[in-house]
């Protein structure tokens, strides 16, 4: 049980990793915080849910259990604020206005 | 294979931090501050794994809650500024 929950923290730790690198591989910031906000998520709860199974007991689980839930709520509101600002940023208010809500057949 | 976690986690830092410094906006900042946040709990959780004690747990749980205040708390004032800069001219 502690040898798998070891590994997949690893392989979390590796997801993050590479959310760090999407920060350099992609060119724009709305692409970057896609990269940064998904894989985030992703491999916190893989690190977490390593640490529930290396634990063992409901004292780790219990507390992996709460950081989860906290990150699964805030996590999409702080990154859509902060989509949000950063299309304020760089488009005007008519161009938002004018944007297609679902693309043209 | 817990200091193969933390290598990984210092070496997102790094790239954390050189786009934190690098970033052309403020967006770019403070989605690096999000990147540094996730490390840290991430650390936390390791520092909890290394040691055997739930204890940095809850480390983690007052780093996930700071990281969410902060990321909205800098959203917030980029939205701001960017109503008040275009409303000036």
């Amino acid at each position: 049980m502690s040898q798998g929950g070891l590994i997949l923290a690893m392989l979390g730790c590796v997801v993050l990793l590479i959310a760090a690198a999407g920060l350099f591989r992609l060119t724009d910031a709305i692409s970057r915080q896609h990269a940064a906000t998904k894989a985030g998520t992703l491999g916190l709860g893989m690190i977490l849910a390593g640490a529930a199974l290396y634990g063992g007991d409901w004292a780790w689980g219990g507390r992996a259990l709460t950081i989860l839930a906290i990150l699964f709520v805030t996590l999409p509101v702080a990154s859509h604020m902060l989509a949000r600002a950063a299309a304020k940023q760089r488009f005007s208010r008519e161009e938002i206005d004018r944007a297609p809500l679902y693309p043209r057949q | 294979m817990i200091t193969a976690m933390v290598l990984a986690l210092v070496l997102a830092i790094a790239l954390g931090m050189l786009r934190f410094l690098r970033g052309p906006t403020d967006v770019d900042r403070v989605i690096a501050l999000d990147i540094l946040f996730a490390s840290a709990v991430g650390l936390c959780v390791a520092a909890a794994m290394a040691s055997g004690r739930e204890l940095f747990l809850d480390v983690a749980i007052g780093v996930a809650l700071v990281g969410f205040v902060a990321t909205v708390a800098w959203a917030r004032m980029i939205d701001g500024r960017a109503d008040s800069g275009r409303r000036q001219p």
